[in-house]
């Protein structure tokens, strides 16, 4: 065999026409958003006459971007589901609220979300992925670079990037990050040599490290490892949560998905 | 930028994007656009695929950009070069600038990467034909980058060397010395594993 022979062509995975659509219809729309030059000079002068009235406060809630400076902070209301502390230093939009779906576009800064409402209901968008509130409070935060940290403190939310997943309880947070994906959740109070292991995404580590309740980051370990590391993460779960019969070794292997929501509800009851 | 709604009959087995199509997406016909990245996307991914050493993410985003790029950009093709070689210009341009950026960035999880990029479209079975595979992946990711693309494109596209010259922006005789010092660092590195 020639060392052609060793480079086969490999598929590119539909998630990457996805994103390539994603941006397309994300750019389609600023377009459509972004206003001619007549439309700038008028809102430029209705900016001066909105400043003048005292009225600054409005435009900047209503018509576009929130920013806060070095020292403000700021509630916003969503809708009547919760509220979102702003920090400071932060920069964010409402680009929808509705009845069914409140949507706020986090550029840079921190955020504290109080959400009570049914899942799916309230998203965070960013440049390194949404933050999908599951019922909860979670604090974000994230730089200009779009790298940052996501920790929980009540509920779950799931923070999505082009088809990757990391599932953050109470008590846990992931890495943000403006590619990648979001990182491996884990919990706060777990040892240092854990967080390091996964923060340096040292394989041997984590599973030589984990505890009980780590489980919830081998659990997302299980399907970002190569297939050959899978077998290791999953019986190092196993060796510390009795798994049920029931759910099938080699399917979680496979990452079936059912199986793998099974196995996650099995584990979660030790998280 | 929705274009015309026909129905065009593309032959996926051709290597080479015709004019119409190219034309089409020019002219912002978005089926075309999705033609050309379905004709091209596997080999444009696989070449940043093995750049970047098994690393998906790196050729996701890779191919992301390129395609973007391609959009952004197509009305700026005239025709003047082989659609194939505009398009590997963008995908030069993309894989060097990409590990410039990364350069300072740790590595992890590449043993990892490199045996899921292999068990994602390798037709290899068994433990040693596994192993020399990724000597040959590992060989081939050691490259200088400069070395390393110009190789990626000879294997995935067969490019002439007139091509790859406007691919990579330089004479033919570069193209030649880079291929010819990349294919001795290769079998250097490989002596013994392959042929």
């Amino acid at each position: 065999m020639s060392i052609r022979d060793h480079l086969p062509l490999v598929e590119a995975p539909e998630s990457v026409w996805e994103a390539i659509e994603a941006k397309i219809r994300d750019h389609e729309r600023r377009a459509m958003r972004s206003p001619s030059r007549w439309r700038w000079v008028f809102a430029a002068a209705a900016a001066i006459l909105l400043a003048a009235t005292g009225t600054w406060w409005f435009e900047r809630q209503h018509a576009g971007w929130i920013e806060t400076s070095a020292s403000a902070r700021t509630t916003l209301r969503i809708g009547d589901i919760g509220s979102v502390d702003i920090g400071p230093n932060t920069r964010l939009r409402v680009v929808a609220d509705r009845a069914d779906q409140h949507r706020l576009d986090l550029a840079h800064g921190s955020i504290y979300a109080k959400i009570s409402a049914p899942p799916r209901l309230f998203f965070v968008d960013t440049k390194s992925g949404t933050a999908i509130d599951l019922g909860c409070e979670y604090a974000m935060n994230m730089d200009e670079d779009g790298v940052g940290t996501l920790r929980v403190t009540k509920g779950w939310v799931s923070f999505q990037w082009e088809g990757r997943e990391s599932l953050v309880p109470a008590g846990a947070m992931c890495r943000i990050r403006p590619s990648g994906g979001p990182g491996l959740p884990y919990f706060e109070d777990a040892a240092p040599d854990f967080v390091q292991s996964v923060d340096r995404g040292a394989v041997d580590a984590m599973l030589g490290s984990a505890r009980v309740r780590d489980t919830l980051t081998l659990w997302h370990l299980l399907s970002r490892v190569a297939p050959g590391d899978r077998a290791r993460v999953y019986d190092r779960m196993a060796s510390l949560v009795p798994i049920p019969p029931a759910i099938s070794r080699e399917r979680a292997l496979g990452l079936d998905p059912d199986t793998l929501n099974r196995l996650k509800e099995e584990l979660a009851w030790k998280w | 930028m929705h274009g015309p709604s026909h129905v065009r009959v593309v032959n996926l087995s051709d290597r080479e994007a015709g004019a119409e199509i190219v034309e089409a997406c020019r002219k912002g016909d978005r089926l075309a656009f999705r033609e050309l990245y379905d004709l091209y996307k596997d080999r444009v991914y696989s070449i940043a695929l093995y750049f970047f050493h098994g690393d998906r993410t790196a050729a996701s985003d890779v191919t992301q950009q390129v395609f973007l790029k391609l959009l952004a950009n197509i009305g700026q093709y005239r025709g003047e070069a082989v659609f194939s070689t505009w398009l590997y210009r963008l995908v030069v341009n993309a894989c060097l600038d990409e590990a410039r950026a990364r350069k300072p960035r740790a590595v992890a999880y590449e043993r990892s990467r490199m045996e899921a990029a292999a068990g994602a479209g390798s037709q290899e079975s068994g433990y040693e034909q596994a192993q020399v595979a990724e000597s040959v992946r590992a060989a081939v990711a050691s490259l200088p980058p400069k070395f390393r693309i110009a190789v990626l494109l000879r294997y995935f596209d067969e490019l002439s060397y007139d091509e790859m010259a406007k691919a990579l922006r330089c004479s033919m005789g570069t193209v030649a010395s880079r291929l010819s010092r990349g294919h001795k660092m290769l079998a250097e590195r490989l002596k013994g594993v392959v042929e």
